[in-house]
């Protein structure tokens, strides 16, 4: 009889030694998948930071390379160039009596010199948008769709949502204007379409672009599923992701295509002055 | 008739009880639709035969007839169809495929064991029930749930195990067979017409574990959305 209860007691402590084991394995599960997805969280954010670090380093080092040409552009052919103007201006001058051929050379070269001059100009201002910095974005868009109507056929317009848009800052500004450069410059290229609609607008909150064409159109999803996403693309997206800004495309109604930026806008960077964006300055080097 | 289910039932309301709350997980499987899930679909199937074998020995037993041939039927089906779902849990392809071949084996493990529990098989009020085959099914129950565990940290998929409906299905298998390894045992001995060795109390313990395993089964439906079964 006592062997019996021994027995039942023997049982009772094994039931509950294999209840307590059970209990704590279902908690050590709980709280070690927990702890676990909290530690692959923190990781991929840190690896997510660390891609946007790289995409900013990328771009910001991108930005500073086309300064340093047009400045190098500006500084050293410009002013060569000015004063191959002004010797030829001089010689011009000097050489009284010459034939006729001798003057068309001399009409001719000082004509190359005054169009290169033109086009160093241009291709300066280019890459570095210097309206952008002193005027602001509606300005620089204003004078980048307007030369590109000049030499085109297509129809470009612009409808800035307010008269005057409050300055962003200067990363948030040079975004939207790279962006809407190149959805642009993919539009009059691969679109063939007749009609571009800039819109700009903005709140308090967001900063919203949207490009619309005539032309085409094209289906975003299939592009990227068959990895047919160009440069410009990828560059739109790497700006967006920078600055936490989403891109949607879609079909238009008139048949081409659709193009929505939306950035939300920092409130310290809204409330304090935009950093200038100076064409011509290097940076500055501690040594 | 239902004077003698009703004085029966009264007489034992927690080993009773559980008859009636196996009907709870089925009802939340049907109306949850989880059967869309081949691993609910199989607790289902599982959970009907129990149903009926459970309602099978309730009548036996209230008209005095041993019924634990039933309860032997029951373990076999019972490890068959529990160790079944994991076919579909589990992610390592071996263990997926030695499955079935230890379900097989244990099918022919337990015929061997009635037959050589019941020397006399043939008279119904002898009948005995298993003497190892439940604490072997306890193990490999216990082994398969805590091999799925681990896969289920390794892998990171679950995002919230609360929400995740085989968790529960997991959990509720664990204590379930974490409470009957040891008593198991025993049984072979106490459930007799002459009592070898009476467990007593214990045998509550697997009654109030055998609610609690349908409770959590049914915790774990609950928590199954069919709109969101393919994310799993």
């Amino acid at each position: 009889m006592q062997d019996i209860e021994q027995m039942r007691w023997a049982i009772l402590i094994g039931t509950l030694a294999m209840l307590m084991m059970a209990f704590f394995v279902i908690a050590f599960v709980l709280f070690y998948q927990k702890r676990r997805f909290a530690e692959e969280k923190k990781l991929s954010e840190i690896e997510k930071n660390h891609g946007r670090l790289l995409l900013d380093t990328a771009l910001h080092s991108e930005e500073n390379e086309r300064r340093r040409i047009a400045q190098d552009l500006h500084d050293d052919i410009g002013t060569m160039l000015s004063l191959t103007k002004l010797s030829l201006n001089q010689l011009n001058k000097a050489m009284t009596d010459r034939d006729e051929k001798e003057e068309l050379f001399m009409k001719k070269a000082q004509s190359l010199v005054e169009e290169t001059i033109l086009h160093v100009r241009r291709i300066t201002r280019e890459l570095v948008p210097t309206t952008l910095e002193r005027f602001g974005l509606t300005e620089a868009i204003y004078e980048f769709i307007h030369k590109l109507a000049e030499g085109n056929t297509l129809s470009i317009s612009f409808q800035p949502g307010t008269e005057e848009l409050p300055r962003v800052g200067q990363k948030i500004e040079l975004a939207v204007y790279r962006i809407m450069q190149e959805l642009v410059n993919n539009a009059i290229k691969h679109a063939n379409c007749t009609k571009i609609d800039v819109i700009l607008e903005m709140n308090n909150q967001f900063i919203g672009l949207q490009v619309a064409d005539n032309g085409i159109g094209f289906d975003p999803v299939t592009i990227k599923e068959q990895h047919l996403t160009g440069l410009g693309l990828l560059g739109i997206e790497s700006r967006l992701a920078i600055l936490h800004g989403t891109v949607q495309y879609s079909k238009s109604g008139n048949g081409g295509s659709t193009a929505k930026i939306l950035i939300p806008i920092d409130t310290e960077i809204l409330s304090g002055k935009p950093e200038p964006l100076h064409p011509f300055r290097r940076e500055r080097v501690n040594i | 008739m239902l004077d003698k289910y009703l004085l029966f039932f009264t007489h034992d309301i927690l080993a009773n009880s559980t008859v009636i709350v196996t009907l709870l997980p089925i009802f939340i499987i049907i109306y949850r639709k989880a059967y869309v899930d081949p691993t609910f679909r199989l607790l289902l199937i599982y959970l009907i035969i129990k149903l009926v074998l459970d309602v099978m020995m309730f009548h036996f037993a209230t008209f005095r007839i041993n019924n634990l041939m039933l309860y032997n039927i029951s373990v076999v089906v019972r490890y068959t169809l529990l160790s079944g779902m994991f076919l579909y849990k589990f992610e390592n392809p071996l263990l997926k495929k030695i499955i079935i071949p230890l379900s097989i084996a244990f099918i022919i493990f337990s015929s061997w064991d009635i037959w050589i529990s019941n020397p006399n098989i043939a008279h119904i009020n002898e009948h005995r029930i298993v003497k190892y085959a439940t604490t072997l099914e306890a193990l490999l129950m216990i082994l398969w749930t805590l091999i799925y565990f681990y896969e289920l940290i390794r892998s990171l998929k679950i995002p919230s195990l609360l929400t995740f409906p085989f968790f529960w299905v997991c959990s509720g298998l664990l204590v379930y067979y974490s409470s009957l390894i040891f008593i198991s045992p025993a049984l072979n001995y106490s459930m007799r017409w002459e009592t070898m060795f009476a467990i007593g109390y214990l045998d509550r313990v697997l009654y109030m574990f055998d609610i609690i395993i349908m409770l959590l089964f049914s915790l774990g439906t609950w928590v199954f959305s069919a709109r969101f079964y393919a994310r799993h």
